[in-house]
């Protein structure tokens, strides 16, 4: 039987050179020697995506490489998931993610989502144009512990001046995340925004370090969590 | 020495009195609508009042050359079938669909009438307007989307970008036909008297695109273009550029425009090596937008000091940027040679 670290990292590599058949290979010879199909998952493939958002904060990757590693990962995790039936993958938390009302621009927000799948979120896309009202009814309809709000343009992002009120009203304790290009840390703070970050890779720490702060911060009701 | 011939001379290389100011990119600032009495959707579609835009852009914010062809950068990829989303005064016209992202491109064509579809007519009656009102005094350009920019519009950008590496032909496919009809457009530009040529190709910089994509897949397309047009281009692209600064010099063109994400110093001593201007690079998303007076005119000054051939905004000004952020453009270039 071949060794579970070997193929791990098969599955990890496949995934980094964008290389789909070349991950379901991986993946089939993971499944047949039976091994733990969420292990296959984390270790395997999702850290393979990992890397590949380094690569990307580093220049060495692109949009394209990007989005053919996201899609070899899927192409795995599609292999993986009949055999994860009744295993308990505990998510990370919910969030609710789109670009701001007026402005088109997704493949930012895109990549954001991929790495908050990869990081073990749940995630609810909204996708792009996205009014004001549809953040506030998907947070309160999913009780999502975050929003993730992504703008491209200087116009569009005042949106999130207004949105973020907006969302904070509806759930008092959800923790609002905020990026695209031209988004700063010191814009973030001015739209009372809990968390953001430049790159796509780093989001799932942000994630987690505004989904702890806000918790603490929260009012401790039974009727809001 | 009139703006004019100052512009004509710096592009070509030759001595001028001082760095000239204006804007290579869209300058549909609000502010400039409101103080023309030109504004959305009218300063997208009616002739007249596309110039009266273009000629606040002088008159009120003091740039020293005009634009023609509208305040987006969609018009070719709408005439080539891309349905546009409607504009408001602040928001420019954008891509709403992409009608090859399911259909095969082979069946993407340039059509025989493409400089009568869209808002081509329109644009003929505003160079006509402006060549009649300032030709002689202020340079014109026109301006449009570039050919990667133009093909990932029409097949939906994250297609695109896929098919750089998994289906290259469907890529070349596409540039083949934009190339093409970018070719035509600069021809009918500069048969409508411009002085000039932008295109701005913002889709295939390193934001998105890797350098050695780049090269596979725009420098081809862009001298092309470069070699067939009849006057000089410009080429912009948003983001940092750092790493494509040589290539896009390369391809033949007279001048680039970059951002403030790019490193000007760097861009001015490759450029100027090969013969190419650099316009630029105040912070449009930022710092005229959201910044103070004093910190446009510390920018711009800056960029004088970096030695760059047009002071300019590093791209479109956004819509609501205050109209005392855009006077400091000329007040700084006004000061700075005032000093010298
Ligand atoms: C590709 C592109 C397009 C494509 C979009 C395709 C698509 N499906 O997304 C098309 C051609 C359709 C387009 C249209 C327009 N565009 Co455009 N476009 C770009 C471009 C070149 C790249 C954007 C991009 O995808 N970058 C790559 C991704 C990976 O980076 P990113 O989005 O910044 O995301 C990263 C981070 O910001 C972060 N992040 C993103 N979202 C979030 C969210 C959260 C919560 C967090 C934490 C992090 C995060 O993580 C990501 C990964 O690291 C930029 C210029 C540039 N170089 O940035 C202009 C740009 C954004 N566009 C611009 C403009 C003006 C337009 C148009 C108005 C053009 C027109 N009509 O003339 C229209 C807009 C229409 C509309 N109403 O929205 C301007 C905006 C100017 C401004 N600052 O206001 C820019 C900056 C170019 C420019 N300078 O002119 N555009």
């Amino acid at each position: 039987m071949p060794d579970i670290e070997e193929l791990l990292k098969a599955m990890h590599d496949e995934v980094v050179s964008f290389n789909e058949e070349g991950v379901r290979e991986a993946t089939a010879a993971f499944n047949a020697a039976e091994y733990d199909p969420l292990r296959g998952i984390l270790d395997g493939l999702a850290a393979g995506m990992n890397t590949v958002g380094r690569l990307f904060k580093d220049q060495e990757y692109f949009v394209p490489e990007v989005l053919l590693c996201a899609e070899a990962m899927n192409a795995g995790v599609e292999l993986l998931k009949p055999r994860m039936r009744g295993a308990e993958v505990k998510s990370e938390g919910t969030v609710v993610l789109g670009t701001v009302q007026g402005d088109v621009h997704d493949i930012g927000k895109n990549l954001v989502k991929m790495m908050l799948e990869v990081g073990g979120f749940t995630v609810h896309d909204l996708g792009a144009n996205v009014p004001h009202e549809r953040f506030v009814e998907e947070v309160l309809r999913t009780d999502a512990d975050l929003v993730g709000i992504s703008a491209m343009m200087t116009t569009t992002m005042m949106g999130m001046k207004t949105v973020i009120p907006m969302i904070k009203a509806g759930k008092p304790g959800v923790g609002v995340l905020v990026g695209g290009a031209p988004v700063t840390h010191q814009i973030a703070a001015m739209f009372k925004a809990d968390g953001y970050t430049q790159s796509a890779a780093d989001i799932v720490a942000e994630a987690k370090r505004v989904m702890a702060a806000t918790r603490r911060a929260a009012p401790a009701c039974c009727c809001q969590r | 020495m009139r703006p004019k011939e100052r512009f004509l001379r710096r592009l070509s290389g030759q001595d001028v009195d001082m760095t000239p100011v204006g804007c290579t990119t869209a300058y549909g600032a609000v502010a400039l609508m409101r103080a023309c009495g030109c504004e959305r959707p009218l300063a997208d579609t009616d002739p007249a009042a596309m110039a009266g835009l273009a000629l606040a852009g002088h008159t009120v914010a003091g740039f020293e050359w005009v634009k023609a062809m509208g305040w987006d950068i969609t018009a070719v990829s709408q005439a080539l079938g891309c349905e546009l989303g409607a504009p408001q005064i602040d928001l420019q016209y954008f891509i709403a669909g992409h009608p090859f992202e399911q259909r095969s491109i082979d069946e993407l064509d340039c059509p025989d009438d493409l400089l009568s579809r869209g808002r081509f007519p329109a644009y003929r009656e505003q160079f006509r307007i402006l060549k009649e009102k300032v030709g002689d005094e202020l340079a014109i350009f026109g301006m449009s989307e570039g050919p990667f920019t133009c093909a990932a519009n029409l097949m939906g950008t994250s297609n695109m970008m896929r098919a750089t590496l998994k289906d290259p032909k469907t890529v070349e496919k596409a540039l083949e036909v934009t190339t093409a009809a970018l070719a035509r457009v600069i021809d009918f530009a500069f048969d409508c008297g411009a002085d000039y040529y932008c295109m701005a190709d913002p889709s295939s910089g390193s934001d998105l695109l890797s350098p050695r994509s780049w090269q596979k897949f725009v420098f081809p397309a862009m001298k092309r273009l470069a070699e067939a047009a009849k006057g000089p281009l410009v080429l912009h692209i948003c983001g940092n550029t750092d790493k494509i600064i040589p290539m896009m010099c390369d391809a033949g063109v007279a001048g680039i425009s970059i951002e403030e994400k790019a490193d000007l110093k760097t861009a001015i001593e490759v450029a100027h090596a090969k013969g190419v201007r650099v316009f630029g690079n105040v912070s449009a998303a930022s710092t005229l937008f959201m910044g103070t007076p004093q910190e446009c005119r510390a920018e711009a000054t800056a960029a004088l000091a970096a030695g760059v051939d047009f002071l300019a905004p590093g791209c479109g000004l956004a819509p609501n940027s205050p109209l005392p952020n855009i006077l400091e453009l000329r007040k700084a270039r006004d000061a700075y040679f005032k000093a010298q």
